[in-house]
């Protein structure tokens, strides 16, 4: 089976790398032909790496995601599936090139990882940790998707380009992943907070990567309000979409890296 | 031109715990100083190290006078979100006297009610709940649980569970829960399965062996295991009670025999022998010292083999008075969330968004 996961995963990768390409073609010649090919690509590649999630989930039993693999390709997975969501309701196109980019990124680190799925240990055996972690990556995935708008909104403003949707549009869709992604996240920590409480008996930890969390929902709670503030609209909004990422990024991957915490999934 | 007189104080006051502005410049303070906070925690490990195993109450309580300067920045968060819980109540009863008109923003009440009460719990937890973890029990040992006079808890079975390697994985207690010696409630506890009950939370935390008896050899090559507790009918109507067992003992200079630790070191053995006449003798067996003269002359001639071990489970044992009240809340938050979520895009495609400040 790990020769199939590869193949597969192998696959994947492929049409998210040839996507890339053609979106970056499509950048330059502003075909219709070649963003429709790439989103085909990416469809496919969406397909076949549910297929790969599916087949892992099946033989393991429970939702793999209990290593460093697992959760970049389950990461990868959910920022396919924000980047989709944007597309096919939206056609971003160009707008969600960042989205694209970062999961190949993230996928092509996973590769050389071995696939192997360790059996699961009772502490993550419950349907809680399957949600927490669920909409944790669904969660930070929107938040890619709003860097991604934000850091084009100021783009778009400073070098105005007919590639990119217009700033009205941009900075309505940058709103809508902010909300989208802190009502996911939200589910995240709801369902996290109900976890602690009945594997350690509190159900809010001071432990570095749990308060992390907290400190990114506080953070896109606050920004939930800021889009009421005309001062913070389209540009600040950008500002803040950019700066907290960059905390969702030292959350997934720097305190793992800078700092110890005896977070389970650490 | 006239200028409008300025609106009264009483509405100046409630535009302010009313006011959006107000909950943003919280939340941004909140979040800031949490950043710099965790930083704190992080480098201060020997004074932080405890913070999940205590109540916020009790750990500022024991930790504040002598570390106000690193420990403070704890109680400026709670402050900071005291007040946006407050601002956000302020919020809630603001929308509540308009609620007909806004049916629609159910969702974000629901929300907004749920952090509020999430708050409120964890407020109320932290300064009239407690945390107790380390609590080893052995089968059928009672302990009283503090905080709950009259409440105890009963180990009535434990069992580590091997995982495919042999290793254990996983922790089952069988538990019961005594109001006097009445059982209010008996339960299997495992991981990701603790026994809740009213505000108590009981969930297994690790387990250990300790010696607790030895095993001898006695005359005509018999095994005989002796432990506190055992009662032996032996040679010539006498009987043998094991009163204590130390596994590390010492003894002092007015020749009491004092326990040392917990470890195998020198394990002693406190005997009584009651003859049928009544008349009886207590004293200790030091193992490594030789059997006593009072067993020798009954012909005991009892010969220590190996020790005798008993597993026991250590439970955490916390009361949080107010996660009941959170859970409410985080099911109102679940639930507007959810509701806020699905009606995104029907309230966008309507326009209804707050008047813009
Ligand atoms: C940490 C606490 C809070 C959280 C997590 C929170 C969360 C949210 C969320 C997710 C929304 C929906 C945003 C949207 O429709 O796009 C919202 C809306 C809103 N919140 Fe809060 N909020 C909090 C505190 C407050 C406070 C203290 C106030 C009062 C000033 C407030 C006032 C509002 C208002 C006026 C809206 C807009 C409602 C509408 O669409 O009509 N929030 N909040």
């Amino acid at each position: 089976m790990p020769d199939l996961t590869r193949i597969l995963l192998g696959s994947v990768f492929g049409c998210y790398l040839l996507a890339v390409l053609l979106y970056l073609l499509a950048l330059g010649r502003t075909g219709p032909a070649t963003g429709r090919a790439a989103l085909v690509l990416v469809s496919g590649g969406f397909l076949l790496q549910s297929a790969c999630l599916a087949q892992r989930w099946w033989s393991a039993g429970y939702l793999p995601v209990t290593n460093l693999f697992a959760t970049q390709f389950f990461f990868s997975w959910a920022l396919a599936a924000t980047f989709l969501y944007f597309e096919l309701r939206y056609r971003i196109k160009a707008a969600g090139l960042f989205v694209i980019l970062l999961n190949l990124l993230l996928l092509g680190s996973a590769l050389p990882r071995d696939p192997k799925i360790p059996p699961l240990i009772p502490s993550l055996d419950t349907p809680l940790f399957t949600l927490h972690i669920g909409f944790s990556f669904f969660g930070y995935a929107f938040f890619a998707m709003a860097f991604s708008l934000g850091v084009l909104f100021l783009i778009q403003q400073r070098r105005p380009t007919p590639l990119l949707p217009p700033l009205a549009e941009l900075r309505r869709l940058n709103e809508e992943a902010i909300f989208l992604g802190f009502c996911l996240f939200s589910f995240c920590m709801l369902w996290g907070s109900l976890w602690a409480y009945l594997a350690w008996g509190f159900y809010f930890s001071w432990n570095i990567k749990a308060f992390w969390s907290f400190i990114v929902w506080l953070f896109y709670a606050g920004m939930c309000h800021a889009k009421f503030v005309r001062r913070w609209q389209g540009t600040g909004y950008a500002w803040l979409s950019i700066a907290g990422f960059g905390v969702v990024l030292f959350t997934y991957l720097g305190i793992g890296l800078l700092m110890a915490s005896n977070h389970p999934l650490d | 031109m006239n200028a409008l007189p300025p609106p009264p104080l009483r509405t100046r006051l409630w535009a302010l715990c009313t006011s959006l502005k107000a909950a943003i410049v919280l939340a941004s303070l909140a979040t800031l100083l949490a950043m710099g906070g965790s930083l704190v925690i992080h480098f201060n490990p020997q004074l932080f190290g405890d913070l999940d195993q205590r109540t916020l109450g009790s750990w500022l309580a024991a930790n504040l006078p002598g570390h106000p300067f690193r420990a403070g920045w704890l109680v400026l968060l709670t402050v900071l979100m005291v007040l946006l819980a407050g601002n956000t109540l302020c919020c809630f009863f603001d929308w509540l006297f308009r609620l007909r008109a806004r049916w629609r923003k159910l969702g974000e009440y629901l929300l907004h009610l749920g952090f509020l009460l999430i708050v409120t719990g964890y407020l109320w937890g932290s300064v009239a709940g407690d945390r107790s973890s380390g609590n080893q029990l052995r089968e059928g040992e009672t302990v009283p649980l503090s905080g709950k006079p009259g409440w105890y808890l009963r180990l009535d079975r434990f069992e580590a569970v091997p995982g495919p390697g042999g290793r254990p994985v996983d922790m089952r207690s069988s538990v019961t829960l005594l109001h006097g010696d009445q059982p209010e409630k008996s339960a299997t506890i495992r991981i990701n399965h603790p026994l809740l009950w009213e505000d108590l939370v009981i969930l297994p935390e690790s387990f250990g062996r300790s010696p607790s008896g030895f095993r001898f050899l006695a005359a005509g090559g018999r095994s005989i295991d002796l432990g506190p507790g055992t009662v032996a009918r032996i040679a010539r109507g006498v009987e043998l009670q094991v009163l204590d067992f130390y596994p590390d003992s010492v003894v002092d200079g007015a020749g009491r025999t004092l326990r040392r630790g917990e470890t195998l070191v020198d394990p002693a053995l406190r005997l009584a022998l009651v003859k049928a006449d009544g008349t009886r003798w207590t004293g200790w067996y030091r193992l490594r010292t030789g059997v006593p003269a009072e067993l020798a002359g009954l012909g005991l001639d009892l010969q220590p083999r190996e020790p005798l071990f008993q597993t026991f489970t250590v439970l955490t044992i916390n009361r949080d008075p107010g996660a009941r009240l959170a859970l409410s809340g985080a099911a109102a938050m679940l639930l507007g969330t959810t509701l806020a979520l699905v009606s995104f895009y029907r309230k966008r495609r309507l326009g209804d968004r707050p008047s813009i400040t």
